[in-house]
């Protein structure tokens, strides 16, 4: 499968620095798994955070320190890595990424014609905006701008707006220079997985479309 | 892991408790900073044998590091030593789950003083979504010479063009991971405009890009 849309370095900086709310973060790192270009990025900007470690000038430590925490190692509880057990949603029907493995599911709700959406909850992060939305083949999304990042990873299906065609493994990463009319493609219904930055609220005609039912 | 790491360490790790003893017995200030094939070493004979003297080396370099990073980040600096030894009690811990195939040890540690550091300005229960240290991923092979080789390469590649960098592009990197706010602390310590930030992160991304890719 090649993926033609992926997200920014600036993004990926970001997620290397964890300057990306739980939302986004989770977006990403579904793109991620499926995209080995990407992968390779994102680890090149995290070895860039191993170069700023190593170039920090030394701390004086107190010097009780090292003691310590020598002292303290006996009592600590080794983690051993070990492969979880897989858990999935088969609510919505749909087989979903493992990375929304730790998040609660809500059930397809009416969010305009021909177009459902379901919120994601993450655990520990009640603020996270990220939400699984559908749409029927062909539908056409309201026109609509942003105000902060939005990420919308493609599942099934595709979407096409004037600045190309998204299909499964695909991110599309919008900003507020984007201003766009997602179709949903003919062949087959849409499922993708979206997040918008935590502080910002959706603005344009999906925003107003959403913002009643979705509360955000 | 770490069939991986025990595999590839198996060798070298004798060596490295002797070498780890005579650092103890010259101070923790003094030593010639490892080289990155020696701290991945430690980290394998933590992983592998609970090996306290190799963690007293990782322990020398890293803690004033971590802790230095961390006061950069925002922390005060009895908050940084806190958090500092924290994360090294953590590298104990998840020592097993370090992949030399994935990461360098300098980038791993960073990725665990990121996530703790994260942990403790939000005050956010959700977990911070971590490609390096995923359980999930743990490998029952060892990593291929090839996939080691891969890793370092691109580690030394990262440092090449970090190091390459003008001072003003290195800074604003420097500052991308430091911060929360990177956009606006990087106005502040430049001394530019918060509405020409953006295009200069974009500007050094871009250098950073070509400093990459022309040296693959």
């Amino acid at each position: 499968m090649t993926i033609h849309h992926h997200p920014s370095d600036e993004t990926l900086m970001r997620l290397a620095a964890q300057q990306l709310g739980p939302g986004l973060a989770i977006v990403l790192s579904v793109h991620l798994r499926g995209c080995a270009v990407c992968r390779e990025r994102h680890a090149r900007f995290e070895a860039i955070g191993g170069v700023v470690l190593d170039d920090m000038p030394p701390a004086a430590l107190a010097a009780d320190l090292f003691a310590r925490t020598m002292n303290g190692l006996d009592a600590t509880e080794r983690v051993k890595a070990e492969a979880p057990v897989a858990s999935n949603h088969p609510a919505l029907g749909i087989r979903l990424p493992r990375e929304l493995d730790d998040c609660e599911i809500g059930p397809w709700k009416w969010l305009g014609p021909g177009l459902k959406w379901s919120k994601v909850r993450v655990a520990g992060d009640p603020d996270a905006k990220l939400m699984l939305l559908k749409g029927r083949a062909g539908v056409r999304l309201p026109a609509h701008g942003h105000s902060g990042l939005e990420f919308t990873q493609i599942l099934a299906g595709s979407l096409s707006d004037q600045r190309g065609l998204y299909l499964p493994g695909d991110l599309d990463e919008a900003d507020d220079d984007v201003e766009h009319q997602p179709i949903v493609g003919l062949q087959s219904d849409c499922i993708c997985l979206a997040a918008v930055e935590g502080d910002t609220r959706l603005h344009g005609l999906l925003g107003r479309l959403m913002r009643p039912i979705v509360g955000y | 892991m770490n069939v991986a790491a025990l595999h590839m360490a198996g060798n070298r790790s004798r060596k490295i408790s002797g070498a780890a003893r005579l650092v103890i017995l010259n101070g923790r200030n003094k030593e010639p900073a490892p080289t990155p094939e020696m701290l991945i070493d430690l980290i394998v004979a933590v992983a592998q044998r609970q090996d306290r003297e190799a963690f007293a080396q990782l322990f020398a370099y890293f803690a004033p590091r971590v802790k230095s990073f961390l006061m950069r980040s925002g922390l005060d600096a009895p908050a940084a030593e806190d958090l500092a030894q924290d994360v090294m009690i953590t590298v104990w811990r998840k020592a097993s789950y370090f992949d030399p195939a994935l990461s360098g040890a300098s980038t791993w540690v960073f990725t665990i003083a990121r996530n703790r550091k994260i942990d403790r300005l939000r005050h956010m229960r959700a977990r911070p979504v971590d490609i390096l240290n995923d359980p999930s991923d743990a490998r029952d092979t060892p990593p291929s010479a090839e996939e080691l080789a891969l890793m370092s390469e691109r580690e030394e590649r990262v440092r090449r063009a970090v190091a390459s960098l003008s001072r003003e592009q290195g800074a604003i990197v420097q500052l991308s991971f430091f911060s929360e706010k990177p956009h606006a602390e990087i106005a502040r310590e430049l001394g530019i405009p918060l509405g020409t930030v953006k295009s200069r992160v974009r500007l050094a991304l871009t250098r950073l890009r070509a400093l990459l890719d022309s040296d693959s």
